[in-house]
């Protein structure tokens, strides 16, 4: 039973809900069509395999995290890998998540204004989004948790609902062929591709030891936690084909923004309902970016041996605002959203199964010695 | 002042930043809203002795491109009761739409010199009617028309496109009897399609020509006429990719209709079996329509298999000759009813190969249900298509025979 007293603690349902809630974000409107331009007819298997991959680094992160079940990153990392290289996996970790603030807050601004503010700077825009997420990043974990739980519950089903509708237009002819034999070489690269739609699962290395472990098995929670992501990427992914065709979705910046255009609900008040679908948008993509913010500051807290995680996310808050800048060309989107993926691939495909493995290695070592 | 009240009126006194709106909103009437764009070529409409001087006003200087498009748009005007006291300006003001017009060659510059033209910023989210002359569509395809309209993201996908025979903007001009603005009503005529086998209008908007680009598949367009002060959509402009080649009758359309399973409440008529000069019609309340490819020693062929349920909706024959009630002859008017939409949907289907076009999507079918066939049938589809057999199965059931007989 979790002490609901205590405001830094959560149990694993908690935790899963977090993990779902951090990684269902900005990917919704402008991810897919850079997935579906990868995988073609076949990205919804990619969706369904690249979540089973990630939710098996999951597991591996949970293995480690159960050998220091008190512990974050920040203290066990170096132990493991050395002063070092420790240090090199902790900024790394620091780094993906302030890279893909920048990078999301960039391409949710131009969506925002795009479809709703077309008059304002989007630097203004980004200005007010990165400081509601600044404010929220200032709190400490127990609001945090309940602005996730509550955009979790009320935003995400809104905008699930919302979507529902573009099934108005809604082609299922438009799916086939499921499994084509040309686009089978695609499967790979659209999963690692798919990092950026599941990204954001790293978080759990952080939360491990704010969680209490109870009955529920934590990874049948994050299993759920995957399993629902899994669900509204895949709800995309086929919404957006079968309104769009695969070759509409390619040709269309925001598939699910024009599959929402096309419904018209002829008699009702209700008009541009792509708009509304932002309105709910924003919510989601506003715990992911906090949370993003909040978790490098809390890092530097601990490596820095701060009593305080704000003064961190004050200082990353301008950093991250000038590095959104110098990203608006659509060239230099490209190129960090790449930079990103590879640093995400590399984290949780490289550095996640081999320090597990140097932790086997060096259990073995320890289990020797007791003999 | 308690504690409890402070907050309580810095709260409320908050709540004024919620109501005080955007910076950057424009009230409803500073906008003119654009309910219709009409595409001529540039010289078209303007008579010998006008022409330049018309042109040299509405027009601008153009560093780049040449006076390819007129482009004519009907604005809403919101002040309908006019404002002057002459009678003049009071008739002027009695419209409710006024159109204004422009020539050039980039849509997006057209629009915006436009604004020399019109006292307020023109709004493009209640586009209804998009109508393109046929004179423009055999210079240019429909791609660079198009292409401005489906960047901006102020437009619909469900704006109605239409191609006129005749100049796009004498129907922009034109005063509909049911005193809306034209744009309106032509595309209010389109929500009918339901109910009438004549129309096209399903898949045939700005979004589903949209989608027909991407997928270089062809594309489908009402035809809009005037004629005498009557206004009618009759026919459909057929294209290849965006290539205009033709017509299509009503006929072909209402076929088309019965292949691609969008008629909801279909009309066919037959001769009276028993009773020559008199007519019988069907009228459709359900249907289940599948269209299937199919691979048989290489050769390609489609089978079309409908299923109709309906009334019989009217029969024009002599006083007292129903015979309605009589099984064999409710069979023998369904077999003779399923052989009218077998015909019907064999002659769009004949058409359509003849013109070299496709509403039915049968690459796109082949790809879906026969993907490893399509991969070596589609170097030569072109070829194959006009040569694909259609295999017509047709049910129609009678399930009533009206209120009264």
């Amino acid at each position: 039973m979790a002490n609901l007293e205590s405001k830094n603690k959560m149990s694993v349902i908690q935790l899963a809900i977090v993990t779902a809630s951090t990684c269902i974000g900005s990917q919704l409107i402008i991810g897919i069509n850079k997935l579906v331009t990868e995988g073609g007819h076949l990205t919804w298997l990619s969706i369904i395999l690249g979540g089973l991959l990630y939710y098996l680094v999951t597991l591996l992160m949970i293995k480690l995290g159960n050998e220091y079940p008190d512990q974050t990153l920040v203290s066990y990392m170096p132990e493991l890998w050395g002063s070092f290289l420790g240090n090199i996996v902790i900024w790394w970790f620091a780094l993906l998540f302030l890279l893909q603030i920048a990078t999301i807050l960039t391409g949710v601004r131009k969506a925002i204004v795009f479809f709703m503010f077309t008059r304002t700077p989007p630097e203004v825009l980004a200005l007010g989004l990165l400081t509601v997420c600044v404010y929220c990043a200032l709190q400490d974990w127990g609001t945090l948790l309940r602005i996730q739980q509550f955009i979790f519950f009320v935003a995400t089903p809104v905008f699930a609902l919302l979507l529902l509708v573009s099934l108005f237009n809604f082609n299922p002819e438009n799916l086939l062929p499921f499994l084509p034999k040309k686009d089978i070489p695609k499967l790979l690269p659209t999963m690692l591709e798919g990092w950026n739609m599941f990204s954001g699962y790293e978080i759990i290395l952080f939360l491990f030891p704010l969680t209490y472990h109870c009955q529920v098995s934590i990874a049948k929670a994050l299993g759920g936690a995957f399993g629902c992501m899994t669900v509204a990427f895949l709800a995309c992914i086929v919404i957006a084909i079968g309104v769009l065709t695969v070759n509409g979705v390619t040709s269309t910046l925001y598939p699910i923004m024009t599959a929402m255009s096309s419904v018209e609900l002829p008699g009702t008040f209700l008009e541009r309902l792509e708009t509304y679908l932002v309105v709910f948008w924003i919510p989601v993509v506003f715990d992911t970016l906090a949370i993003f913010l909040w978790i490098p500051a809390q890092v530097l807290m601990q490596k820095k041996q701060y009593t305080d995680h704000r003064p961190w996310v004050l200082l990353f808050a301008p950093l991250i605002y000038f590095a959104g800048n110098i990203l608006d060309s659509l060239k230099a989107l490209d190129t960090a959203d790449k930079v990103v993926t590879w640093l995400g691939l590399g984290f949780s495909l490289g550095v996640i199964p081999l320090s597990l493995l140097l932790l086997l290695w060096k259990n073995r070592g320890d289990k020797t010695c007791q003999k | 002042m308690s504690k409890i009240n402070l907050l309580l009126s810095c709260s409320l006194f908050s709540l004024c930043l919620l109501i005080s709106g955007c910076w950057d909103r424009i009230e409803m009437e500073e906008r003119h809203f654009v309910l219709a764009a009409g595409i001529d070529l540039a010289d078209e409409g303007l008579k010998p002795n006008q022409g330049p001087d018309v042109t040299r006003t509405e027009t601008f200087v153009q560093p780049h491109g040449g006076k390819r498009y007129r482009l004519s748009l009907q604005i809403l005007n919101l002040k309908p009761d006019g404002g002057g006291d002459d009678g003049d300006s009071k008739k002027d003001g009695d419209k409710k739409s006024y159109v204004i017009s422009n020539t050039g060659q980039s849509f997006l510059e057209m629009t915006r010199d436009l604004l020399g033209q019109d006292n307020k910023d023109l709004w493009w989210e209640h586009l209804q009617t998009i109508i393109i002359s046929e004179a423009v569509l055999k210079e240019t395809g429909l791609k660079p028309i198009f292409d401005w309209f489906l960047r901006d993201h102020e437009m619909r996908w469900r704006v109605r496109v239409f191609v006129t025979p005749g100049e796009a903007r004498p129907l922009l001009e034109y005063q509909p009897p049911s005193g809306d603005p034209g744009g309106i009503f032509f595309a209010g005529i389109m929500q009918n399609h339901r109910k009438d086998m004549h129309l096209a209008g399903m898949r045939t908007d700005l979004g589903w020509a949209s989608q027909a680009l991407d997928n270089d598949a062809d594309i489908f367009l009402p035809r809009l006429e005037l004629k005498d002060k009557v206004v009618k959509v009759n026919g459909t402009a057929a294209f290849n990719k965006d290539k205009f080649v033709g017509y299509l009758d009503d006929y072909a359309i209402k076929g088309t209709k019965f292949i691609n399973a969008t008629e909801k409440s279909a009309v066919v008529t037959i001769d009276s079996p028993d009773y020559p000069g008199g007519i019988c019609a069907f009228e459709l309340f359900r249907h289940d329509t599948r269209l299937r490819p199919h691979i048989k020693d290489g050769q390609v062929y489609f089978t079309l298999d409908i299923s109709l349920i309906g009334n019989m909706g009217e029969m024009q024959e002599p006083v007292n000759s129903d015979k309605t009630s009589d099984p064999k002859y409710i069979r023998k008017l369904e077999v003779l009813f399923a052989e009218e939409v077998k015909d019907s949907a064999l002659y769009a289907w004949r058409t359509m190969q003849a013109m070299h076009v496709d509403p039915f999507h049968l690459n796109a079918k082949l790809e879906a249900y026969e993907t490893e066939a399509w991969e070596k049938l589609k170097d030569k589809w072109d070829e194959i298509y006009p040569t694909v057999p259609l295999v017509v199965s047709v049910n129609v059931t009678i399930r009533g025979s009206g209120e009264h007989k």
